[in-house]
């Protein structure tokens, strides 16, 4: 099998898992908490994600981060990784049934739209390097999915606002839950990126390759983030504030590094 | 052999009938065996709330059970009016159908409440415990048991709550994480706001303080919830460690309002705060409903979500109908599989009905 089947078919597995949440949605009408049937195809969706990235890592004989379609299927997939991890803790209902076409989203963006060329990569040798872009990578997955509990939390917030509710209202979790999961993977994403920037700078002292658009950007997103991190640190902004922010931030941090990745600057 | 039964409920029956007939749990087992003695019964279970009375029974000889059955209520409870026009009686399929509807709470007088799975439970073991049940009827009772908690799952006949007080505890579920580290403040006393206060409590609500103009009557409902009565003079200073206000007091004017709630919300770091204002007129400001974290809703708001949870059970009622008659099918066909059996078993008519009926072991 090549990448391409790899990645495919974890499309797929997301694809099914969302599918098969939003059925037994329709047809059980009592709270669902993460189901075995839901959990099992995402976590078959993450190995086929994995495989794909360790083909894709073999083949170039280093971490797959070398253009933004793979970065991006990185990001889709540390996503996946918090999910799987924090899902079954927390016993979330819908956690499952937004991260699916969340992640789907991603992948399907990345696979059709991305750059996925070798050309015009320097590829830049140091563990630094590496550590640099892997925990950068990781606290994109915990950004995206703050994302997603935000939007669960604007849905939901807003039906208890406008006192109007769907049948979903009874679905979706509570307010201050969804609050405290987006502000403990706010916080730990954070933390990782502060990680991730420090190694950056590392590299930056030993390899001396600067690329001007991207360390703006890494500022501006570890600026937002710090910002999101004070207010709630201070209890000067609380809830549905916060919860537009972790959807804003993860919004704008992705675009843009689309958009700057676009023009052949390192990943 | 036949199924059947026999019985009476909230639609057929005043309360005044309904209290006339209703067995002490205690005595359940006892009230059950002596039935099964005078009313040619082999197997039998009671069921009694204060919203029904139903006897289910086997017999083999359906012509002369009902009536048999009949005469023993008015003898047991010295009747001296007949009850005959309030009660009705079911046989085979349709006792099946009946008792599946009652454990769905299809036939409760509150649709789709779940308490009357319990007390039929109750009524069941009671009687198995008695040695008044067999292979028919226990059957039957666990199959139904089952079949409740599928069609619970499956519909929306249990989804969203009816009463006022539970919307309110539904909506602070959906605010709050858990209500247990959640402060309840109770201002003014009433029937409503005592009954949505009870509702909290009962899902866990942690501390519960009372405020009321007549000191009496708070430190009485602080009692009976558990919780501890504040002077009313004390109520705005108390305000920033609560999380939930039940406000139901007689003032003209409303006594939260936007203006005096901003800088209150600044003192709980705009941690969310739940509103629930039953009084009429209004305590709280409608503009405090749009500010940032305060969640309000009004005696109307509480209603309107309670009737549209009702209209929507009322809409499951086919769905679960449906489901009833597919799951009754195979105990329906396991009866008339094992009618001969059952003939066979219970030819002998019941000697003693207290002891135990080695032949009653399913």
């Amino acid at each position: 099998m090549t990448d391409q089947t790899f990645i495919w078919s974890a499309a797929a597995c997301y694809a099914i898992s969302g599918i098969l949440t939003v059925d037994r949605l329709r047809r059980s009408k009592t709270s669902v908490t993460t189901h075995p049937i839901n959990y099992a195809t995402m976590l078959a969706g993450f190995v086929f994600h994995t495989l794909f990235l360790y083909s894709r890592g073999h083949t170039l004989q280093r971490c797959p981060l070398t253009n933004s379609f793979e970065t991006t299927v990185f990001i889709a997939w540390a996503a996946v990784l918090f999910y799987l991890l924090i899902g079954p803790s927390y016993r979330v209902s819908f956690l499952g049934a937004f991260t699916a076409p969340f992640v789907l989203a991603i992948l399907v963006i990345a696979l059709l739209v991305l750059n996925d060329s070798v050309a015009g990569v320097r590829l830049l040798r140091s563990p630094w390097v590496d550590f640099h872009a892997g925990i950068a990578i990781l606290s994109f997955g915990a950004f995206g999915l703050a994302g997603v509990t935000g939007l669960m939390y604007i849905i939901q917030e807003r039906q208890l606002k406008t006192r109007k509710l769907t049948s979903s209202f009874l679905l979706l979790p509570s307010i201050e839950q969804l609050d405290v999961i987006n502000a403990r993977l706010t916080l730990l994403g954070f933390v990782m990126l502060t990680a991730g920037m420090i190694g950056g700078m590392i590299s930056y002292r030993i390899i001396g390759h600067w690329d001007a658009p991207k360390i703006i950007w890494a500022v501006a997103v570890w600026l937002i983030y710090a910002s999101i991190t004070l207010a709630r640190q201070l209890g000067s902004v609380r809830g549905r504030k916060i919860a537009w922010a972790s959807v804003g931030a993860f919004a704008f941090a992705l675009v843009f590094y689309w958009v700057i990745s676009h023009g052949g600057g390192t990943p | 052999m036949n199924l059947l039964v026999i019985g009476l409920n909230h639609r057929t029956a005043p309360v005044a009938v309904r209290e006339r007939l209703a067995c002490p749990p205690g005595k359940l087992g006892e009230i059950t065996c002596n039935l099964l003695g005078a009313a040619q019964l082999h197997e039998a279970a009671i069921v009694s709330t204060c919203n029904r009375v139903e006897i289910y029974g086997l017999t083999g000889q359906i012509s002369d059970a009902g009536a048999a059955i009949r005469r023993h209520l008015h003898q047991q409870h010295q009747l001296t009016e007949s009850i005959d026009p309030h009660l009705y009686e079911l046989r085979d399929r349709d006792c099946v159908q009946h008792l599946w509807e009652v454990v769905c709470g299809l036939d409760s007088m509150v649709l789709g409440e779940t308490e009357i799975l319990g007390q039929v439970k109750t009524a069941y073991q009671a009687a198995q415990t008695a040695g008044a049940t067999g292979m028919a009827l226990n059957r039957l009772f666990q199959k139904a048991f089952a079949g409740a908690k599928h069609i619970r799952t499956h519909t929306g006949i249990t989804r969203g709550s009816t009463s006022v007080g539970n919307v309110a505890v539904e909506l602070a579920e959906k605010i709050f994480r858990d209500l247990q580290p959640c402060t309840v403040m109770v201002l003014g006393t009433g029937e409503m706001s005592e009954l949505t206060a009870k509702a909290l409590r009962s899902r866990g609500a942690g501390t519960i303080m009372v405020c009321s103009r007549s000191q009496d009557r708070a430190e009485a409902l602080a009692g009976q919830l558990g919780g501890r009565a504040i002077s009313y003079a004390d109520w705005p200073a108390q305000f920033p460690v609560v999380d939930i206000v039940i406000s139901a007091t007689a003032a003209p004017q409303p006594i939260i309002t936007r203006e005096n709630l901003a800088p209150l919300m600044k003192l709980r770091r705009h941690r969310p705060l739940f509103l629930i204002d039953i009084a009429v007129p209004r305590d709280v400001e409608r503009a405090c409903g749009e500010m940032e974290n305060v969640y309000l809703y009004d005696i109307d708001d509480l209603s309107q979500i309670a009737e549209q949870n009702r209209a929507a059970r009322q809409s499951e009622i086919s769905v679960a109908q449906t489901l009833i008659t597919e799951h009754m099918a195979h105990y329906l066909q396991w009866f008339e599989t094992n009618r001969p059996n059952l003939e066979q078993r219970y030819r002998q008519p019941v000697a003693n009905p207290t002891i135990p009926n080695p032949l009653h072991a399913a």
